[in-house]
């Protein structure tokens, strides 16, 4: 008879984590794989540099075309809430109180909100350039 | 007082004593997310040289050619394929894929990230 496995790191919401946040971060996760692989290859391959980095003529052109500040915007909010959903997952496992968890939360609220508007500002601003 | 903040969970990760390889595959899927956040928010602001025109941008560009810039850059490429094909391997878990091979998994996955890192590696150094 062989002895079960220890190894059993199975996800679920942890305690103070409710199951949409849980289901965000795991949706999220597959979706930023895809798009920082096309995010990866256009930036640091596709550019005009030998390198292949992106000039920043490269990078205003590529700013023209309206669906990429679009792409940038949605691929940001999601990169924002999997990483600020997951930064709170860790804090749980430290087993905050109640008045640290709620002080965390608003921080982090605040914190993706700010830097998603910031993204999106830097986006227009980029597009609104010309080359 | 089982309810209150402590320090020593979180030091706790970085103990290598007594770990398993379920272990090891939390801790690392952590240490690369902490390290991919405050790379992320480094990322949004370093770009804002964008928005400052062609010269700012250029010597952030310029930057990028140091050799110790080019290792931060392979450490963040590592972290990301390292954290992304560990957390395909928590969603299949997670959803009763391969629960009874997950020790498989995380290898298999973290061959594939090696081949991937050492695949980035070669292009950023030698062109």
């Amino acid at each position: 008879m062989t002895t079960p496995t220890t190894f059993k790191p199975v996800s679920a919401p942890r305690p103070g984590e409710n199951s949409t946040l849980w289901l965000i971060k795991i949706a999220t996760g597959p979706v930023l794989v895809l798009v920082l692989i096309l995010h990866f290859t256009v930036n640091h391959y596709l550019g005009s540099m030998s390198s292949g980095l992106m000039t920043y003529d490269d990078v205003i052109q590529y700013f023209q075309n309206p669906i990429i500040p679009a792409i940038e915007i949605l691929f940001l909010i999601t990169v924002v809430s999997h990483c600020l959903i997951g930064l709170r997952g860790i804090i749980l496992d430290l087993n905050p109180s109640r008045s640290v968890l709620n002080i965390t939360t608003w921080a982090l609220v605040i914190l993706g909100v700010s830097s998603v508007v910031y993204g999106i500002w830097l986006a227009l601003t980029i597009a609104s350039k010309s080359v | 007082m089982n309810n209150q903040p402590s320090a020593n969970k979180f030091w706790a990760w970085f103990n290598p004593m007594g770990r398993q390889v379920g272990g090891w595959a939390f801790i690392l899927n952590r240490i690369t997310a902490l390290g991919l956040t405050f790379y992320l928010f480094l990322h949004l602001i370093v770009l804002n040289q964008l928005a400052q025109g062609p010269a700012a941008y250029g010597g952030f560009i310029a930057l990028t050619e140091n050799p110790i810039v080019k290792l931060g850059e392979l450490l963040v490429v590592a972290a990301a394929i390292m954290h992304g094909l560990n957390g395909i391997r928590i969603i299949f878990t997670s959803f009763g894929i391969g629960v009874t091979r997950q020790k498989e998994l995380f290898y298999g996955f973290m061959v594939v990230a090696l081949v991937a890192i050492l695949f980035f590696a070669a292009r950023m150094y030698m062109g």
